[in-house]
């Protein structure tokens, strides 16, 4: 920009507001750089545009003006609080009007976050290593929980979320509560404890949850101590802590991960309204069941015993046909039916006659009639 | 020795049925086959029936309403 003076009695003179125009314009050119300082006078409105705090060098006391619209702000979730160390990203600006400078803040981050982000990163690779992540250790969740174990903080949102959620969808569910701290340094091995406890009084199913918060507030839930107590816990579990982005280890070790605690609450126990419609439909089909496979079997039964009726008669029937045959072929081989066609038997005192007898020779001569005499002429 | 299984008399009772439909069975034996198999017949008969007759009853004590089919 351009800025105007004016020729007041052989000088050169700016107004006010060119010159701290001038001002805005050339610190519009410095470069987007890292302040490093602690945070005091923090100050954050909800109708206020930006939030405002000063950035104090902890050595010299040098103090810095910060301003950084409100929703960026609120977006890092950093929960800062006075005396806290930060890196802040940022360029110098001036507000005109007052002619006052200020760091315009376009990231903050805790100081030392990196070291932090950087050993998480280590822990979880061991911890991958180790297998404790793996797919196949997931278990699935009861269907029917008779008692669930349910870790938080002892403030109300998440508990009430877990509890609302369980008793709506299951109004007879049992649940063990168990208060701990879920953010400081004593958090993770409470929250350990808390696992261990809630398992030996006999919970078939655990919930830890914990609602959003900063960095540091989540870093309980990527404690070792406690990713290793919910690997070793004899019961699935399921994780619900802090937001969706959020992605603590104990995310990464419960056998299933919620987006948030009701979620987690509506995931351990089944829809007794459901249940109960589903019961029934069961309960039906099995009547139905056992009523077919009744007359099944008496179907069968039945058929059976009419061939077991039949079969004597039959098998008689069968053997008579056969004595018949047998029969018949005998009969065949007698002498009578040649007789039966006519045919004579002449017998003579010395037997059958073949060539023709003396006259005078007494004969026996049998007929299909009957026998007879005769003499030979 | 138990009592037989519904299952195991039913069979017994086919195996009977067959071998005398196949009719490869010696007279003397035959009459005696029958018999048995009127018998296991009598006793699955009898077994079917108690099954029925106690589903009906379990069903009227739940107060089974009629199914909608």
């Amino acid at each position: 920009m351009k800025v105007e003076a004016s020729e007041v009695e052989g000088r050169k003179v700016f107004s006010v507001r060119a010159f701290n125009q001038g001002i805005s314009s050339w610190l519009e050119r410095l470069p987007t750089v890292w302040v490093e300082g602690e945070v005091t006078e923090l100050r954050r409105q909800e109708r206020w545009a930006s939030v405002f705090f000063t950035l104090k060098d902890p050595e010299s006391g040098a103090c810095l003006a910060v301003q950084m619209k409100r929703g960026l702000f609120d977006g890092l979730r950093l929960a800062l609080v006075n005396g806290e160390r930060i890196h802040v990203y940022g360029r110098p600006e001036l507000y005109e009007q007052r002619g006052e400078f200020h760091l315009r803040a376009l990231t903050i981050e805790r100081y030392g976050l990196g070291e932090h982000l950087a050993a998480l990163e280590r822990l979880k690779e061991k911890l991958a290593g180790e297998g404790l992540f793996a797919a196949e250790h997931k278990r699935p969740l009861p269907r029917f929980p008779r008692l669930i174990g349910l870790v938080t903080g002892n403030d109300a949102a998440a508990k009430r979320d877990v509890l609302t959620a369980i008793t709506t969808r299951f109004p007879p569910a049992q649940v063990l509560v168990a208060e701990t701290f879920v953010q400081g340094a004593r958090a993770a091995p409470a929250i350990a404890t808390a696992v261990g406890d809630l398992c030996e009084r006999g919970v078939d199913v655990l919930i830890v949850a914990r609602g959003g918060g900063s960095f540091e507030d989540l870093l309980p839930f990527s404690d070792e101590r406690l990713v290793r107590a919910v690997a070793s816990c004899p019961v699935p579990v399921v994780s619900a802590v802090g937001h969706e982005q959020d992605m603590p280890l104990l995310d990464l070790v419960a056998d299933v991960r919620a987006s948030t605690p009701s979620v987690a609450g509506r995931l351990v126990v089944p829809d007794l309204a459901e249940l109960r419609g589903s019961l029934d439909r069961a309960r039906a089909a099995l009547d139905r069941g056992a009523r077919r496979a009744c007359e099944r079997y008496a179907d069968r039964l039945g058929a059976t015993h009419e061939r077991l009726r039949r079969a004597p008669l039959l098998a008689l029937e069968r053997r008579q046909a056969r004595l018949d045959g047998v029969h018949g072929r005998l009969l065949a081989l007698s002498p009578r039916s040649t007789l039966d066609r006519g045919y004579a038997i002449v017998r003579a005192a010395d037997g059958l006659v073949r060539v023709p007898p003396r006259a005078g020779t007494e004969l026996g001569i049998d007929v299909a009639g009957g026998s007879f005499g005769a003499v030979t002429r | 020795m138990s009592e037989p299984t519904f299952e195991e008399s039913q069979t017994e009772l086919e195996r009977i049925v067959e071998r005398l439909e196949r009719g490869d069975v010696e007279l003397e034996e035959l009459t005696r086959l029958w018999e048995r198999g009127e018998e296991l017949y009598r006793r699955c008969a009898e077994q079917l029936s108690g099954a029925q007759g106690r589903i009906e009853e379990l069903a009227r004590r739940l107060g089974s309403e009629p199914s909608a089919e």
